[in-house]
């Protein structure tokens, strides 16, 4: 038996910093678990998931919460759907198949992600600089999720508010996404 | 460069790579046969040079990661035509 123990850190340290009409914060209550779907049983899948947590699976680039919210799913492939949910365990994966039980391919990926949410009324005008698709209140609404390009880098965002998005990028490039969402909020506010 | 994705609407050319001519898709199947080499040589290497509507395949790395065929004039580069690679390729009859 070793004398120490190993602790789990999230890739930001946890970081909040408030803007006049902006924060950066990061997320550390969440998990994420890669869904895939057999081509065979969209259907199966579809069935299983209304009836334990009454999802259904979203359409493109779009999300849908299970009845209690815990759970949020995102699609940005045809046949796969991400996981978005609360949970700090490090039994994602088993938790989630648990309480989805349906016959898919699940992975855990929520520690290869740096999750950070920005959020506030100027939100947007901090995000246009960095972000290259339409950000405009009605063309990306609340619910809606894409994958894009930030600093050169895959980055997924969503809007889960009003005035609140979820940026993911991979965990190595956090601290870097997190630099160039402070540069841009620091040229437009 | 904007492209009008099937599934997702208009994106920047940015999040996409480029492969090349929609004729990879033919990969010969004959790979069994002696005259299989001149049509491996023929796929592999030699290509049209098209000036006018080109059809190529593009890669949507930063998205989906779905192949498209894209129609593409390559004298204004205006791009009249998007499909996901996967209908094409099965409306040729190949793959599942």
């Amino acid at each position: 038996m070793t004398d120490y123990e190993l602790l789990a850190e999230s890739p930001l340290g946890g970081i909040e910093i408030e803007l006049d009409g902006f924060n950066i914060t990061e997320v550390t209550d969440k998990s994420l678990v890669m869904v895939a779907l057999p081509r065979d049983k969209f259907k199966d899948v579809e069935s299983s998931i209304d009836k334990s947590c009454g999802l259904k699976l979203p359409e493109m680039e779009n999300s849908i919460k299970s009845k209690d919210s815990s759970i949020t799913l995102w699609r940005l492939q045809k046949n796969q759907v991400l996981a978005f949910f609360t949970y700090e365990g490090n039994d994602a994966e088993s938790h989630l198949s648990g309480r989805l039980s349906a016959p898919a391919y699940y992975t855990d990926q929520s520690d290869t992600w740096a999750m950070i949410r920005v959020s506030g009324e100027r939100s947007r005008d901090v995000l246009e600089r960095i972000c290259p698709i339409d950000l405009s209140p009605e063309v990306f609404s609340v619910g809606n999720v894409s994958r894009t390009v930030m600093e050169h880098i895959g980055t997924i965002i969503y809007r889960d508010a009003d005035d609140s998005y979820v940026l993911l990028t991979m965990r190595s490039f956090g601290r870097s996404m997190l630099h160039a969402i402070e540069v841009s909020a620091d040229n437009v506010l | 460069m904007i492209i009008n994705h099937p599934l997702l609407g208009p994106r920047d050319s940015e999040e996409f790579v480029y492969l090349g001519s929609t004729d990879l898709i033919n990969r010969p199947t004959n790979w069994e046969e002696e005259a299989s080499a001149e049509d491996f040589y023929q796929y592999q290497y030699i290509r049209e040079n098209i000036a006018g509507d080109h059809q190529e395949l593009w890669y949507h790395e930063q998205g989906d990661q779905s192949w498209l065929v894209v129609t593409r004039n390559t004298l204004t580069h205006e791009i009249t035509n998007v499909e996901l690679a996967q209908d094409v390729s099965r409306a040729m009859g190949r793959g599942k």
